[in-house]
């Protein structure tokens, strides 16, 4: 009896080894946090887009003689081109060295704390590894920064690029209609605007107005957001990822599943 | 954690005292107590210590919300008034806006000039009497190492002047520059709407030849027949009847001519209208091109004037250091103590300089919509709108603070090791935001 009692719970530990490990997967721990805007505030930054915004200021009067000249549509775009082209030329020049340091500096740090992702701090609430410090340390720094030792493990949370989404030509015609709706609604507004006697009554026409053009969002969007949600989700589920977040939140690393959710939404 | 360790303790006494026959039962419990199951499984193979907030939802439901909404309510107000159509401005209006948008830099300039010649001389009186102290503790007369009592006071003046005066200058500069595009803008107003009235003369022209000529043409082609029923009335011999039937004839010819006619002034009319119409909108759209162009083209004029005036201010450090033959080591303190006071100088009017351009921009931007007819708010539509900004900024960030508190609390308290805002889409992790809100409104009940 005392033996197959032993043997019954070797089992039973044996059965919470085996399948422990799968059930009770591992807390989340591999993910890390940047303050990108403290990262923008480092002299050399800050030094380098000022430099950048007096480029804009002294371009934008050139391109605005430029502008004047042109007779034709395509000498405008013609124009707009080669002026867009040599403000990235100039941002390369100026920010470019320093975005390439930092990104090296982020894969640095982020391999030497085994980070699956590294996102913005703005979007963590609680927990994470804030790998601020480093990175500005590395940044400042006089050494060279060497590369990572491994790249990103893969990460349980993906990320998807909103904005390539929202190009599409349903979002676009929606978007479209919506802003024909808010121009055809703002003279309606502005009469009762003007016809409110006191700031209540004119907040209560804000209040109307916002609400109309939230209805119609609604109507119009909603049903796309709801899809592009559901096809996110249905991707974030055939990856196994626990979460998915905005590629605007994410510095390094994750998982992109943003072509996955367009093709799932193209079905 | 916890939790998990309570649940054992609770649970295995439990199983010694139920004397379970099935193994395989016994087997199945143990592996749940193992596990350590919760209420919210936070170590679940699932939620892996994630959780996520929709702290949009949150906010929302916060007991503040309503006063934020009417904040947001508020200022919406004033910006859609202020994008409205509105009856320009008399040239009095604004001159009276004007003076009063200026008065506000000048008293700014006086104010930044203030503090930064206080400074100056604070700091050069400090300077200068900690270089006698050093020059004095070396055992030198400090009049022999020519440091004079009102050396630093003359300098600070000289400094304050200076900045006095750049200010002055880039005001006068402002003034100028905007008189200038306001002119050249009024000047190539003036032109595109004399080139457009000139198009539509033409073409008005144009339509009056087209209709002369269809008339003669009409009456070329008629001219036969005419003939012919006016020499049948000149003759004597017909009846009231016949001689009515000519004139009716002739009432005809004439009618249908005229009807040609005034169907072609009809559609001519249409078109001019449309041509005008057409004109109007293309010298409009070609007027705000140009508008925006010369006000970019001032804006940067004046960042750069502005940053060259900056530049100015920030270079006024405070006096140098004597240069009477004195002993290495003294040389090096004294160096040192004009380094400390200049970089304490330069911190504190570096800070004035700040905040004048702070200021300077929002006047700035009051005097662009002045003069541009811009959409933003000006005057005391502006001054309200600072405002409700001001409070509406204070009141958002006062929820959020108490929101990212309470759920960090929560996450601590159900042993979450990481809480994510803005996640697009959740396979797993829990879904912090219910409790969140439940716990916000039970706090507030």
């Amino acid at each position: 009896m005392k033996r197959r009692y032993l043997a019954t719970l070797l089992l039973v530990l044996g059965l919470t080894a085996a399948v422990g490990p799968a059930a009770i997967a591992a807390d989340l721990n591999d993910v890390g946090f940047l303050d990108q805007s403290a990262l923008g505030n480092l002299p050399a930054f800050v030094a380098a887009n000022q430099q950048l915004a007096a480029y804009k200021s002294q371009l934008n009067g050139q391109f605005a003689n430029a502008m004047r000249g042109a007779r034709k549509d395509a000498d405008k775009q013609r124009i707009s081109l080669q002026f867009q082209q040599e403000f990235s030329d100039k941002q390369n020049e100026l920010v470019g060295p320093l975005y390439q340091r930092t990104q090296l500096a982020i894969a640095n740090v982020s391999s030497a704390h085994k980070l699956s992702i590294v996102v913005d701090k703005r979007i963590v609430i609680y927990g994470g590894q804030d790998i601020t410090s480093d990175v500005i340390s590395a940044v400042r720094s006089a050494a060279a920064v060497p590369p990572p030792a491994a790249s990103p493990p893969p990460s349980a949370i993906g990320f998807v690029d909103q904005s390539a989404l929202a190009n599409s030509n349903d979002v676009k015609s929606a978007s479209s209609q919506l802003q024909q709706f808010q121009t055809a609604q703002q003279p309606i507004y502005a009469k009762r605007f003007k016809d409110a006697t006191n700031d209540v009554a004119k907040q209560q026409v804000m209040a109307d107005y916002n609400k109309a053009i939230s209805d119609e969002q609604n109507k119009l969007l909603k049903p796309l957001i709801d899809q592009t949600k559901n096809a996110t989700a249905s991707v974030a589920r055939s990856k196994n990822l626990l979460l998915v977040i905005d590629r605007a939140d994410v510095v390094f690393g994750g998982t992109d599943i943003t072509q996955d959710v367009q093709n799932a939404l193209n079905k | 954690m916890s939790k998990m360790l309570l649940t054992n303790r609770l649970y295995l006494p439990k199983l010694k005292l139920c004397q379970l026959k099935s193994q395989s039962a016994i087997a199945v419990l143990l592996t749940a107590v193992l596990c350590g199951c919760s209420h919210v499984d936070v170590h679940s193979a699932t939620v892996r210590g994630v959780a996520y907030v929709r702290v949009d939802d949150v906010i929302k439901h916060h007991p503040l919300y309503p006063q934020l909404d009417q904040l947001n309510n508020a200022i919406a107000a004033i910006n859609f008034e202020a994008s409205l159509p509105h009856a320009p401005l008399t040239p009095a209006q604004i001159a009276a806006q004007t003076k009063d948008l200026n008065a506000q830099l000048q008293a700014a300039q006086t104010r930044a000039n203030a503090i930064i010649g206080a400074k100056q001389q604070q700091y050069g009186q400090q300077e200068h009497d900690a270089e006698v102290a050093a020059v004095k503790a070396a055992g030198i007369d400090p009049a022999a190492a020519g440091l004079g009592q009102s050396m630093n006071a003359t300098s600070a003046q000289q400094a304050q002047a200076a900045a006095a005066a750049a200010q002055q200058g880039y005001a006068a500069y402002q003034q100028g520059v905007i008189a200038q595009d306001n002119a050249a803008m009024q000047s190539i107003s003036q032109q595109l709407a004399k080139a457009a009235d000139d198009k539509l003369r033409a073409r008005a022209e144009e339509y009056q030849q087209n209709e002369s000529d269809l008339s003669l043409k009409l009456a070329q082609e008629d001219s036969p027949q005419r003939l012919s029923l006016r020499t049948q009335l000149s003759t004597l011999a017909l009846s009231t009847d016949q001689r009515k039937s000519v004139n009716d004839q002739l009432a005809a010819l004439d009618k249908k001519e005229a009807d040609q006619i005034n169907a072609l002034r009809t559609e001519d009319a249409a078109a001019l209208a449309a041509y005008r119409a057409q004109l109007g909108a293309q010298t409009s759209a070609q007027i705000r091109s140009q508008q925006t162009a010369i006000q970019a083209q001032t804006g940067a004029k004046l960042a750069q004037r502005r940053n060259a005036v900056g530049a100015q201010l920030r270079g006024l450090g405070a006096a140098p250091v004597p240069t009477v033959s004195l002993p290495p080591d003294l040389r090096r303190r004294l160096e040192q103590i004009h380094q400390q006071y200049a970089a304490k100088f330069q911190a504190d009017a570096q800070q004035a300089v700040e905040e004048y351009q702070a200021t300077k921009s929002d006047l700035d931007a009051q005097f662009s919509a002045l003069h541009g007819q811009g959409t933003t708010a000006t005057g005391a539509a502006a001054v309200q709108l600072r405002d409700l900004q001001k409070r509406q900024v204070q009141l958002q960030g006062q929820i959020q603070d108490q929101i990212q508190r309470e759920a960090v609390r929560l996450a601590k308290q159900k042993g979450f090791s990481l809480v994510l805002d803005d996640v697009q889409a959740a396979n797993g992790g829990y879904d912090l935001t219910n409790d969140l809100i439940a716990d916000l409104e039970s706090q507030h009940e």
